[in-house]
């Protein structure tokens, strides 16, 4: 595509408006002339930095120097430059061109079409490890909690190959819990007996039932078949084993130990691709990318065979066997993980603990606790399965209740009387104003102070986890709020936030933020409903930078709504990250474009995100050799 | 309408860390014989660092009077009966760290003096900080290199407001550009990794663990060899930290194995829970491993994190305190947040002099530990509400071996690098470098001339 089309292109960039400045018909030429105006100065002669605005001079630039537009965009967009003290662009003019500069990119790089993209080593993060110890041994229980916990990169999870770093640590635990583990297996005897599936003893060597028993379940813990030069060495242990005077048992265990210890087991990694082109990955490899997508963990026996059949690519296979995966309960694992690090739900109990003596029943009660904190994972679940659209996310007639959660949002649900604890699938009542994620107390807890609500907060986390577009970074020094005056009655926090707008430095997002925060004000910090705040009726009204003008949950969600397109971009976005366990790249916007697509065409039925990015080009296909290290970093 | 699906039990699921492991170790352990103490060789020099987030009141910081005649502040009295065994370091600061954003930028680069690459993960980039420069020389000299604790998790996600993944948030330790390193937070596992690492192996342990280990190093050359240029740095990680295991566990089994002896037994009873009662006991226990791994000689290196960078831990515990530390942090000149700022901060001293008396109290001959080692107390930030980084709350405690001049408040021009004082430390540990980050040489008035 040439940048004729780049006309065409400013219709993509009609998306963004209720976020911030409005679009126009934006030109290359104008690109130049924002430079020229801001940037000159430092970086064209003198090239400051190393940086020379020569070199982002022509359009063919945008193609051929990447690179250089991004890094240079994502500069202007957090607001690093022009540096502090230089005559600075307003925010509308910042935007335009910022956003002129990633439809651009994003147009370029999808020129050659739909890429793969890398698929990096990665080892196994501590949830994945547990889990696949759990299915490899049968074993019930949490084995990796000793490790540390894993830190999170790309589209914002831990199962990102870029941060799973390896240290000392690691490796230390890996050795003693892998002990344990085979310790366990050798007593349980459900485990047992699925690794002893040979004994020495009658015209049976030693030898070769350790072998049959190693080609039973190195496989199994490599995930892919084996040749007789991955078993050899384990045989040689075994025997290394029993020549320090281990029993046959005792030996055969301590190799299998060994496996669990090997980067076989504990990284994926995928036979690499020597061609310059992308190519499909073998089935083998396809069933670890599903099973740690929808399950964080190892492939079960059907999809074994069904790989080893060689028919897992097969659109209607993939199909039915994602609807399958979604069925099995270990699908539970995969939405927990991705909606508690999508909605940051994970840090209640770690980062967001509300005060004590505010709220004693909360901190109190530990059913409503995990109440609150499951809702927003089951109900993601039950649209899974039911198949139903994402829109439910911004709202919904539907939700997950229990007696406790119906009390503690001061609803009345239908609830099975018979299991009202349970947490279950329920219609709410007309005007519940607790359809979606917005009315669901885990997402106004997460995005609450310990001791009050906070519209600053709300509002950036809106933008954030469900339009993703979060705001600028505040500027390095942030002016404080205008002090109290000494006797003078204490302001609300609208009345400091009015105040702290007409500062224009932070009006320009704060009138962004704040609106949408301030619909939520009818949800105290734990989320339970309220009309009045310190004795004064709650006041909910607010006005979008577009004019519209909202009041309270009903409309800002309506509001959003009519934003959807960004919602379920940025949904598909943060899905498609955690599923290739990786950060996106320019390149991979245009598979997140045809996923969207295909989900407006399908009304956003829930299984076919999954089904779309289980038969996207990334993560069916290697990237060719020569490619990878070409890919560049979305703007 | 329909009742969940019954296999979810929602306790199960919410289990989450519950379970302990109780790994038999102790049954196979002995610790090694300690030789008598007149028999001891020369007391090695210690080195750690305890990292505050969110920065300081700086007005109940600084002490008055310069040089040896002055006073300490209110934040930091509670090193009043130290006062001639710690350092105060005024007006240094990490230029590295000044521009990106509040937090992560002055954080990680704390003790790298590097700027950090601005990334969600993909191409995360830093320095080696000054006590992996320190563990590196020292490495093959104790059981562990080094030890790196806190008391919380590694923080969540990735801050897409500023564009930094957290991670950088979390580690001050940087054993490479690339590797950040991860921490231990539970002190019993701590005691564990202690015991276990300055016991002699039983048995044939050692025999099977070095098989073991030749076995997977095998299967991970091979892996290095199929994999591409970028995967081998991952496998390299792999190979580096299972080598040294390899290394170690031949070190303790080695027939010459007079590099190393237990300077102090590690007393297998005095065992810690892996359930503290709340921060503060967590914290003290953690501060009791860094004295335990000291004194024994199990490391010389240690790092300790009160909380990642942005902490909002709750202080509430303490008296008079109802906000959490960052939400204080951003006081806004508001007198009563500035207030619980200042009693967070100087909580925090507390700590850090409880660790410093109980080096104290642990003889060597005829010093102390204290005496021999160097505790660093730092924040990456002075005042947290405009996340400044200029004049940096240092303090230094110890007298690392008799080199360091203790008992001063040594004040700098503005903006002196601070990575003029890890030069210093690094030369009084036995580590000297040329250069460490933007340093210009070693700091002024340190260290006994």
């Amino acid at each position: 595509m040439g940048l004729r089309c780049i006309r065409t292109l400013i219709i993509f960039a009609a998306f963004t408006p209720f976020v911030s400045a409005e679009p126009k018909n934006y030109s290359f030429d104008e690109s130049q002339a924002f430079l020229r105006t801001y940037c000159d100065t430092c970086h064209g002669k003198s090239g400051a930095g190393g940086f020379r605005l020569q070199r982002v001079s022509t359009p063919a630039s945008l193609q051929s120097d990447q690179q250089k537009w991004s890094s240079l965009n994502l500069r202007v967009k957090n607001g690093e430059m022009p540096p502090k003290g230089a005559p600075a662009p307003d925010i509308d003019s910042r935007e335009q061109f910022t956003q002129w500069v990633t439809t651009t990119l994003r147009a370029e790089a999808c020129s050659g079409g739909v890429s793969a993209g890398a698929f990096p080593i990665r080892r196994l993060n501590r949830d994945e490890y547990t889990a696949t110890l759990r299915d490899l041994l049968d074993m019930q229980m949490d084995v990796g909690h000793p490790l540390p916990a894993d830190g999170a990169g790309g589209e914002g999870f831990d199962n990102a190959a870029e941060t799973l770093f390896l240290s000392p640590l690691h490796s230390e635990k890996y050795m003693d819990l892998a002990r344990f583990a085979m310790d366990y297996a050798a007593k349980e005897y459900k485990s047992r007996v699925k690794i002893l599936v040979a004994k020495p003893g009658r015209g049976v060597t030693q030898d070769q039932a350790a072998r049959q028993i190693l080609q039973t379940f190195l496989p199994r813990a490599f995930r892919r078949p084996v040749t007789d030069s991955d078993v050899k060495p384990y045989l040689e242990l075994f025997r290394a084993a029993q020549k320090q005077g281990q029993s046959f048992e005792e030996a055969i265990f301590f190799s299998l130990r060994a496996s669990l210890v090997s980067p076989l087991f504990l990284f994926r990694s995928e036979t690499p691709n020597p061609s310059p082109e992308p190519r499909r990955v073998d089935d083998f490899a396809l069933a670890s990318r599903l099973s740690y997508f929808l399950w964080g963990s190892m492939p079960d026996e059907l999809l074994f065979d069904v790989a080893a059949a060689g028919k897992l690519h097969e659109s209607e296979v993939l199909n039915e066997m994602v609807r399958h995966m979604l069925r099995n309960d270990r699908s539970h694992n995969f939405t927990q993980r991705f909606v508690e690090q999508w909605l940051r739900v994970r840090e209640l109990g770690i980062d967001k603990i509300p005060d004590a003596k505010l709220f004693p029943t909360y901190t109190a009660d530990e059913e409503l606790r995990s109440d609150i904190r499951l809702q927003p994972t089951l109900f993601l679940r039950e649209l899974f399965l039911r198949n139903m659209s994402l829109l439910n996310l911004l709202d919904s007639k539907y939700t997950i209740g229990t007696s406790t959660l119906a009390k503690h949002m001061s609803v009345t649900l239908p609830l099975n009387k018979n299991a009202a604890k349970q947490p279950q699938w329920v219609e709410l009542p007309e005007g519940s104003q607790r359809g979606g994620l917005l009315g669901m107390p885990a997402v106004l807890l997460v995005s609450s102070y310990p001791y009050r609500t906070s519209p600053v907060l709300r509002g950036a986390w809106i933008l954030d986890s469900i339009l993703g577009t979060p705001p600028p970074p505040p500027p390095p020094n942030v002016p404080a709020l205008e002090e109290t005056k000494e006797g003078a009655p204490p302001k609300s926090v609208r009345e400091r936030l009015t105040q702290h707008r007409a500062n224009p430095a932070c009006a320009s997002c704060h009138s962004r933020i704040d609106p949408l925060g301030f619909a939520l004000e009818n949800y105290d910090p734990i989320g339970r409903w309220r009309d009045e705040d310190g004795g004064k009726p709650v006041d909910t009204s607010g006005e979008l930078t577009d004019g519209t003008k909202i009041l309270g949950p009903d409309q800002l969600k309506t509001a959003l709504l009519a934003r959807k397109d960004l919602f379920i971009r940025n949904l598909t976005s943060k899905m498609l990250g955690y599923a290739l366990g990786r950060g996106l790249t320019l390149k991979d916007s245009c598979t997140v474009d045809s996923i969207v697509a295909e989900l407006k065409e399908n009304d956003y039925k829930a299984q076919t995100l999954i089904q779309a990015i289980a038969k996207s080009m990334p993560f069916q296909y290697q990237a060719g050799a020569a490619h990878i290290a070409k890919e560049e970093r979305k703007p | 309408m329909s009742t969940f699906r019954k296999s979810i039990s929602r306790r199960t699921l919410l289990r989450g860390a519950g379970i302990g492991l109780g790994l038999p170790w102790l049954e196979a352990m002995v610790p090694t014989s300690v030789l008598a103490s007149s028999a001891l060789p020369k007391s090695p020099v210690r080195l750690a660092a305890l990292y505050m987030p969110n920065g300081v009141n700086v007005d109940a910081w600084v002490p008055e009077g310069t040089g040896r005649d002055f006073k300490l502040s209110p934040t930091l009295s509670p090193l009043q009966d130290l006062k001639d065994q710690v350092t105060v370091l005024s007006n240094l600061w990490n230029a590295a760290s000044k521009g990106g954003d509040g937090h992560y930028v002055k954080e990680a680069a704390i003790l790298t003096c590097t700027t950090i690459k601005k990334t969600p993960g993909a191409d995360i980039g830093n320095g080696i900080s000054m006590d992996q420069v320190a563990a590196q020389k020292v490495a093959d000299q104790t059981p562990l290199p080094s030890l790196e604790l806190g008391v919380t998790p590694v923080a969540i996600g990735v801050d897409a407001v500023v564009g930094y993944t957290r991670v950088y948030g979390s580690h001050i330790a940087w054993s490479g550009p690339t590797t950040p390193l991860a921490r231990e937070i539970n002190p019993r596992s701590v005691y564990e990794r202690l015991f276990r690492a300055s016991s002699a192996p039983q048995g044939n342990t050692a025999k099977m663990d070095t098989l073991l280990l030749d076995r997977v190093l095998g299967d991970a050359k091979r892996l290095r060899g199929e994999v591409g240029a970028e995967d081998r740095i991952r496998l390299d990680e792999y190979l580096s930290t299972m080598r040294s295991l390899e290394e170690r566990v031949q070190r303790s089994t080695s027939v010459t194995r007079t590099a190393w002896k237990s300077r102090a037994p590690i007393d297998p009873k005095a065992m810690p829970t892996d359930r503290p009662d709340g921060h503060a006991e967590h914290v003290r226990l953690m501060m009791d491993m860094i004295a335990t791994a000291f004194q024994s000689d199990t490391t010389r290196v240690s790092t300790f994190m009160f909380g990642n960078a942005v902490s909002n831990v709750s202080f509430r515990f303490l008296e008079g305190v109802s906000a959490g530390h960052h939400d204080v942090s951003h006081h806004q000149k508001d007198a009563d947040k500035l207030r619980q700022y200042q009693l967070i901060n100087r909580w925090h001293i507390e700590q850090y002099a409880y660790l410093l008396r109980k080096l104290k109290g642990m003889k060597e001959g005829d010093s102390t530990v204290l005496d021999n080692s160097m505790v660093l107390f730092a924040s990456a930030l002075s005042d947290g509400n405009s996340h400044n980084p200029h004049k940096l709350p240092l303090v230094l405690g110890g007298r690392g071996g008799g080199r360091i001049d203790s008992g001063q408040h040594l004040v700098f021009v503005e903006d002196h690098p601070a990575a003029n004082l890890y030069v210093s430390m690094l030369d009084a540990f036995g580590a000297p470098v040329e250069r460490f980050g933007d340093s210009t040489g070693p700091l002024a008035g340190l260290l006994h001339t």
